[in-house]
């Protein structure tokens, strides 16, 4: 018979036994008529043929045996007992699977992103010899850059041909793009410029039609192909093969599809796919040749047998050699001896491009694993809960195992059913887990995700994943079975069968570990989660220096390419009518939204101490201080001629004058710098200064520099609005749509909502922690009182007969609460301990909290010791309440 | 006892010749022509036979089904298969062996 035959008969043993039944019940019989034809009465015969027979039973159990899986089988009758059992205790059960579950799925969940934005390798060919290049930039905003310009690429491409295949790969941008079937509407599609050999250095294979070769990247301008993903592909146009050879509209100019990328390369930023990549030689045509435009990332395959460490130093040789060049046109000639050497010796990184480098995961990455770390400890938390409900059951069932052994069952029997009681909970609440984490992982990107900036990332169930559920499953098994499985196997069968009371004090210090734990587990979470409320809190009520309430920003693109001036003049007409519009109280346009991403520029500072120095730069039209409500505290705001070509007037903040005019008065004084090309003379003058606002709410506002907007094509329109902006919107975007067709509306949003997204990291941190610390809390008190009961109930008796010996009701309550107190103590003792090396891990995600804090300490223990009072005022009430005669009946 | 400790180790070995020779046959009638055939001598305990059946069914070397007696009951019938005639062959070379060995000592020690 075969392992299969065998392996079926564990799962059909009422027929394997019928059958093994009546094969010897056939023997029996026969024999029985030959003993009676010889002349035997029929109860002589049968009593004869039970001697000579053997023990029907015992045959049958050996001959079972022989035909299935004996270890299978006794492992099928504990499922089925295990499952029974649950079944029976079925509220106790619920309450630790869900529990479970929720811990399990968060960390699946957090897992699942991990996964998908840090640990899996870019689907390309070797990825582990993939890098790309970064340099530091000296300033606190981004201490780190990874974005390079044409000259400086061609530079180091050469220097290094021989080590390493450098390639260039833009930052993706989204662009308007009109397909033939696109009709009127234009699409946003998310693009990216890479040089001709950069799929060749990756990897990638075409699914459609070709990829680029290097022939594709030879003339700025000259090469209007492009490629399309396989997920675009198959989104837009529905996998069509015909695609290949089409052209199609980006911004203002036509490209032919010429291939489709193959389906598992989705780009080299994990989370952000692009749909469309264009050659590096059709990007903006000044930027050839042109040190001042960074707009690429520089990635490289290192040849084989080169290793890393001799291609960065070749690259880096290349890097300072073009920076000591640039060095003079750079600095001016009175900047610092210092600052000129740091700028050429600057170190040129060379960092693994294995996984693809991602802003988001720079953003992301901490964030993540402390949720991980904190879902984890609600999982030992909630485990340890289990642990305890286990062990109490074991108790109560000391009777059934100490009968087990005495009728001949193993030890090992015993301690296996126990873990496969165990086994069957946690594989409920990871099967709940998993679906729970399916659920609330997209969620989670849903989140993180906006119109301008979608982020998708790919979810998907692979070997690491299924390795981290299984383990997962296994570890909380072991966490909350073992224990449970010894005590059971430890039943002695003489003790336990005579009394059901015993040795009461025994078992409550078996659970007393977990107690502690969970008080442990309890405190870390709790502090974690609160230093990150507390964070969220005290960045949300930071006053950004404007009002972000009843703005409306009306984002625009051009929709043809007109001159200038005239887009200029547009933009102020229309300006004018949304003024007249019914509900609006002030309207003006800048480049940059408040807490958007905003130009910092060197300017120079005649007559002061500094030579240069950094400050943001914003263009606005006059009226945008009023909308705002940017106070104004010194000089004049910027009106309407300070728009002509020869206005020179600028307007500083509160933080630049009284960092670099520091005693004297700023307005009169000279600012000299190259806002834009048009810019000949670059002498401004500072006619106004305003109070600071904020445009990173993290940063204390930088020194910034308001210069009118001249001709800038587009800009957003912010509109202060009295009354209900939502129903304002529609109207306003009317009203553009019928004042001019040069340019249109791509969206209108709320300068709150753009607050909220700023904040997005933060909020998502303080929500999912704050979330979990509290189940934590719930969890840990539940143990605690879960705990405390059992133990008044077991020693109800004890207590009893003390109250009628005349023990007062105070003394009651402290033998009760006494054996827990220390425990907890020392549980609060190790978990603020944990908690505090632990804050050095968050420290770089909070704003203005500190782990040492008088609130950052106060808040998690008191709330840990609160819960923990009510948690045990039941119990205590309880034993008060025990009536002597009652308990001394009890037995 | 002795009569069934005699047995000990040779029970398979006697039930595969009891089937290669005789055909198909169930349990009562393999305990019986054992009985018959040794005469008395080697009794087994009669249960025991048939765990020591499985054991050969599960190795292969025999394979069973029901049938229907004369009596009209079913019963399980054994036959040996070719895998049990080659293990019976090199079965009994083995015992041949070993009982040569046992009546040498016997003889000359």
């Amino acid at each position: 018979m075969s392992f299969w035959s065998r392996f079926a008969n564990v799962f059909r043993t009422g027929r394997l036994e019928r059958e093994l039944d009546e094969e010897l019940q056939f023997h029996i019989d026969a024999r029985i008529r030959e003993l009676t034809a010889a002349g035997m009465t029929r109860e002589a015969a049968a009593a004869e043929v039970a001697r000579r027979f053997g023990n029907p039973l015992r045959l049958r159990e050996e001959s079972r045996d022989v035909k299935l899986l004996p270890w299978l089988d006794s492992l099928v009758r504990d499922v089925r007992l295990g499952a029974r059992m649950l079944r029976k205790h079925s509220v106790v059960t619920s309450a630790a699977v869900v529990s479970l579950s929720l811990a399990l799925g968060a960390c699946v969940a957090a897992f699942s992103l991990v996964d998908a934005l840090i640990l899996r390798p870019l689907p390309v060919r070797q990825p582990e010899r993939l890098v790309y290049l970064a340099f530091p930039t000296y300033t606190p905003e981004r201490p780190e850059a990874d974005t390079f310009n044409d000259p400086l690429f061609v530079s180091l491409r050469d220097a290094a041909r021989r080590r390493v295949d450098l390639f260039a790969m833009s930052t993706q941008v989204m662009r308007p793009a009109r397909f033939a079937d696109s009709g009127d509407e234009k699409e946003q599609v998310r693009t990216q410029f890479v040089s001709g050999d950069a799929f060749d250095r990756l990897g990638v294979m075409p699914a459609a039609g070709r990829v680029f070769a290097a022939d594709d990247d030879r003339q700025p301008g000259a090469h209007p192909v492009a490629i399309v993903s396989h997920a675009f592909w198959v989104r837009r146009f529905g996998g069509d093969p015909a695609i290949v050879g089409r052209w199609f509209a980006l911004e203002d100019r036509q490209f032919q599809i010429v291939g489709v990328a193959e389906r598992r390369f989705a780009g080299v930023e994990p989370g952000r796919p692009t749909d469309v990549w264009l050659p590096y030689a059709m990007y903006n045509p000044r930027a050839f040749g042109n040190f001042a435009f960074g707009w690429f990332r520089v990635m490289g395959r290192v040849k084989e047998n080169v290793r890393f460490e001799e291609a960065q130093s070749v690259l880096q040789a290349a890097f300072t050699r073009v920076r000591r060049d640039r060095a003079a046109q750079f600095f001016g000639p009175g900047q610092s001896p210092e600052v000129i050497a740091r700028f050429v010796a600057t170190p040129l990184y060379l960092q693994s491009a294995a996984t693809g480098p991602s802003p988001l995961r720079r953003q992301f990455e901490r964030p993540l694993w402390i949720l991980i770390a904190i879902a984890a400890l609600v999982v030992l938390i909630a485990g340890s809960n289990v642990a305890n409900l286990f062990l109490a059951r074991t108790a109560a069932r000391e009777h059934e195992m100490a009968l087990r052994l005495s009728i001949g069952a193993g030890r090992g029997r015993l301690i296996q059913q126990m873990l496969v009681e165990s086994a069957l909970a946690a594989g409920a609440a990871c099967a709940c887990g998993l679906l729970f984490g399916k659920v609330a992982a997209p969620a989670v990107v849903g989140m993180l995700t906006s119109p301008d900036d979608p982020v998708h990332l790919d979810l998907r169930v692979d070997w690491r994943f299924a390795a981290f559920a299984g383990a997962l499953t296994l570890l909380t098994t072991a966490l909350f079975g073992i224990a449970p499985a010894l005590r059971a196997s430890r039943a002695t069968p003489m003790t336990s069968l005579k009394t059901s009371g015993g040795r009461v004090g025994e078992r409550a210090s078996v659970m007393r570990p977990f107690v502690a734990i969970q008080v442990a587990f309890g405190l870390v979470v709790l502090f974690v989660g609160s230093l990150l409320v507390l964070s969220f809190a005290r960045l949300s009520s930071v006053n950004p220096g404007f009002a972000t309430s009843d703005v409306l920003l009306l984002w625009l693109e051009p929709v043809q390419r007109v001159d200038a001036n005239q887009q200029r003049r547009t933009l102020l007409q229309v300006l004018d009518h949304l003024r007249a519009v019914p509900g609006v109280v002030a309207v003006s346009s800048a480049e940059f939204n408040a807490l958007g991403r905003a130009w910092t520029y060197n300017l120079r500072l005649p007559g002061t101490q500094y030579d240069t120095i950094e400050a943001t730069m914003a263009p606005v039209t006059p009226g945008y201080f009023e909308t705002m409500r940017i106070p104004l505290l010194e000089g004049r705001a910027f009106v309407a001629r300070d728009l002509d070509a020869n206005s020179t007037a600028i307007v500083v903040n509160e933080t630049l004058a009284k960092r670099y005019f520091a005693g004297g008065p700023a307005i009169g004084r000279t600012v000299e710098a190259r806002f834009g090309e048009i810019d000949e003379k670059g002498i401004h003058e500072i006619v106004g200064v305003v109070a600071d606002a904020r445009y990173d709410l993290r940063q204390p506002a930088a020194p910034t520099v308001y210069i009118p907007l001249r001709l800038r094509t587009t800009g957003t329109i912010h509109v202060r609005v009295a009354g209900d902006p939502v129903a304002l919107a529609s109207r306003l975007r009317e009203d553009v749509r019928a004042t001019t067709r040069s340019f249109r509306v791509t969206s209108i949003t709320s300068q709150s909502a753009v607050v909220e997204r700023t904040l997005l990291r933060e909020r998502l941190l303080a929500l999912l922690s704050g979330f979990f610390a509290l189940i934590g809390l719930v969890l840990a008190a539940v143990g605690l009182y879960g705990v405390l009961s059992y133990a008044v109930v077991r020693r109800t008796r004890e207590i009893g007969i003390r109250m009628a010996l005349g023990a007062r009701q105070s003394r009651v309550v402290r033998t009760v609460l006494a054996e827990t107190a220390g425990t907890t103590m020392i549980g609060a003792a190790c978990g603020l301990a944990g908690a505090l090396y632990l804050s050095r891990f968050v420290e770089t995600l909070l704003f203005e909290v500190k782990p040492l804090d008088f609130w950052s300490l106060a808040l998690p223990l008191g709330t840990l010791f609160a819960a923990a009072l009510l948690a045990a005022a039941l119990p205590a009430w309880r034993a008060v309440r025990v009536d002597p005669v009652v308990a001394l009946r009890y037995e | 006892m002795a009569r069934q400790d005699a047995l000990q180790g040779s029970l398979p070995l006697l039930v595969l010749k009891l089937l290669a020779r005789r055909g198909p046959l169930h349990g009562y009638a393999v305990a019986t022509r054992i009985e018959g055939m040794s005469d008395d001598t080697l009794r087994v305990e009669e249960g025991s036979l048939y765990p020591a059946l499985h054991r050969l069914e599960e190795a292969g070397w025999i394979k069973a089904r029901w049938a229907k007696t004369e009596t009209g009951r079913r019963a399980r019938v054994y036959e040996i298969t070719a895998a049990g005639r080659r293990q019976l062959e090199s079965e009994e070379v083995r015992w041949k062996a070993i009982t040569a060995a046992i009546g040498k000592i016997l003889k000359h020690a």
